[in-house]
């Protein structure tokens, strides 16, 4: 195996988790996903040596019969120290994103367990890329490490499920968590359960300052990181990297949108609570010359950019005045899908780059002065209505589920629910007057 | 806050348990290319075909005797074996003597 000297972790990793740790991984310095030959043809002469010796050298013992690693059950109760000390050992154990943690206390695991009806040791699935067990008392555990409600714990289980369920390959969560493109997830919360919450969907949805908001994302990122076993510069091979991968959660605004809600158009009730998945690479805000539908879609048009899977979020009033030019969901999704064009040639270079499932790349070399749409089906387009007052219109472009897969999941409640709500209803911001 | 009174904590591990993956050992190696066939494996990532055509032509010069067989992975990052190509990819296995893949990064 052949890799660039900065892929060897992954590519080792790759390999033990798939159960090969003998396949000879050979580094060299043939350039990350370059493209002048003369770089690769350099980066293969100075490995050479070593490409021979992988594919020569008899195989050792290790190599031929490897031992089996010992299950990988660390003890429940891990550390006893101050808060300082707690968060030193965790972050020194690559626990943490970084920001300090609240303790996992059994008293603090305990309570928000009450989130959920399901015993502690229900397995949901195994999360990639290590594989870990996702049980309900590992999701309390980094829940409230996040700084999270127990009125969290079942959008995070159903978060959790999405994740399990998530299709493989390009367009699912082992892209995301293993790719060069920095994929973040973003997670979309329909039905009341928004409410209960206390979830932003209004005013500076995107910004920090809402618990649920920072902390709903924020333990995503460590049930990926804790229980998936992710790790930065080694599966997850974002060259940049990206912010949204701290948090990225909003609600949607079913209140003031003229449009049916998310989760409706996937067939649930409007009652119902669900978390949406997909994962985007960039965040880009853009302001319409007009308010008119023709200025507002001519400006998404002209913003959006290559993706694979695109979620624009209308602030209300925007929405409000394409539904009253009688534009649906929908038709505003067909509307971009016909009007994103792009020139040949320049799909032409793009299929040069990779397989982009979302986008339509057959064309032939002698159509280059031709047009055609960037987005080939509309269903790859999400619209939802978030945000406060205001003309700003929100893209979030970049990977997601091929359309049909698994991107959405019901939230089951507890029994308890509505009390365990009003216990935690009041957990908001009340700002000084001044 | 003064040490004496400081809060202790005795925190659970987040750290998922995962069930160990059944190891495989690696196939026995060639000890000269030369007759051998070699096979190239390549994925998606855009780097993967000009490296392996890198070694490929090395090999030839070098080898001259030595043939090759190309297989390639269409699906990005989806594992061979977990696609309904597996049984192609299985024979293609049995005619080389050898495989190089290629990172692709």
């Amino acid at each position: 195996m052949l890799a660039n000297y900065g892929f060897t972790n992954d590519a080792e990793s790759a390999a033990r988790s798939k159960g090969m740790p003998g396949v000879r991984v050979v580094s060299t310095k043939v350039p990350c996903e370059g493209t002048v030959i003369a770089d690769i043809e350099a980066g293969i002469e100075e490995a050479w040596n070593d490409i021979i010796i992988a594919l020569t050298k008899p195989a050792t013992a290790e190599e031929t019969s490897p031992k089996v690693e010992k299950t990988q059950r660390p003890d429940r109760v891990i550390f006893k120290g101050s808060l300082a000390e707690v968060n030193q050992f965790f972050y020194r154990r690559g626990w943490t994103d970084g920001l300090p943690i609240i303790p996992p206390t059994e008293e603090a695991v305990t309570e928000m367990l009450a989130g959920t009806d399901l015993p502690r040791e229900h397995l949901l699935g195994k999360l990639q890329s290590r594989l870990g067990k996702a049980t309900i008392e590992k999701i309390a555990i980094n829940a409230v490490m996040a700084g999270a409600l127990p009125t969290y714990l079942p959008v995070l289980i159903a978060g959790t499920i999405n994740l399990v369920e998530s299709e493989q390959g390009f367009m699912g969560y082992t892209t995301f968590g293993f790719s060069t493109g920095s994929w973040a997830p973003f997670w979309v919360i329909n039905g009341p359960i928004r409410n209960q919450l206390n979830i932003n969907n209004s005013s500076g949805a995107f910004s920090p300052g809402n618990i649920a908001n920072a902390a709903i994302g924020r333990a995503m990122g460590l049930i990926i990181k804790n229980i998936g076993g992710v790790r930065k510069g080694i599966e997850d091979m974002g060259v940049m990297g990206n912010p949204m991968k701290y948090t990225m959660v909003i609600a949607e605004n079913e209140e003031e949108s003229p449009w049916e809600p998310l989760h409706v158009e996937h067939g649930y009730r409007k009652e119902d609570s669900t978390i949406s998945l997909s994962f985007p690479q960039t965040f880009l805000q853009h302001y319409p010359s007009g308010s008119d539908a023709e200025s507002i879609l001519q400006s998404v048009i002209d913003n959006i950019t290559r993706g694979m899977r695109y979620t624009i979020v209308f602030n209300p009033q925007t929405a409000r005045n394409l539904a009253r030019e009688g534009y649906t969901k929908e038709k505003i999704k067909k509307y971009i899908a016909e009007n994103k064009l792009m020139t040949a040639t320049q799909t032409k270079i793009q299929s040069n780059i990779i397989v982009v499932p979302g986008a339509d790349i057959q064309q032939s070399s002698s159509e280059t002065s031709k047009t055609m749409p960037l987005i080939k089906d509309y269903r790859f387009i999400r619209v939802i209505v978030g945000g406060g007052p205001g003309a700003f219109v929100a893209h979030l472009i970049g990977g997601g589920p091929t359309p049909g897969k698994k991107e959405i999941q019901k939230i089951e409640l507890p029994k308890n629910w509505e009390k365990l709500v009003a216990k935690y209803k009041n957990v908001v911001p009340i700002y000084a007057k001044y | 806050m003064n040490s004496k009174t400081e809060n202790i904590f005795e925190v659970l591990s987040p750290w998922a348990d995962a069930d160990p993956v059944p190891y495989r050992g690696i196939g026995t190696r060639i000890t000269d290319p030369a007759g051998k066939k070699i096979g190239l494996f390549c994925n998606t990532k855009r780097v993967a075909n000009p490296t392996l055509k890198a070694v490929e032509s090395r090999l030839k010069q070098r080898y001259p005797s030595a043939t090759f067989s190309w297989f390639f992975n269409t699906a990005p990052n989806e594992a061979i074996v977990a696609q309904p190509r597996k049984g192609e990819f299985e024979d293609w296995l049995k005619g080389v003597d050898a495989v190089i893949a290629a990172y692709g990064d």
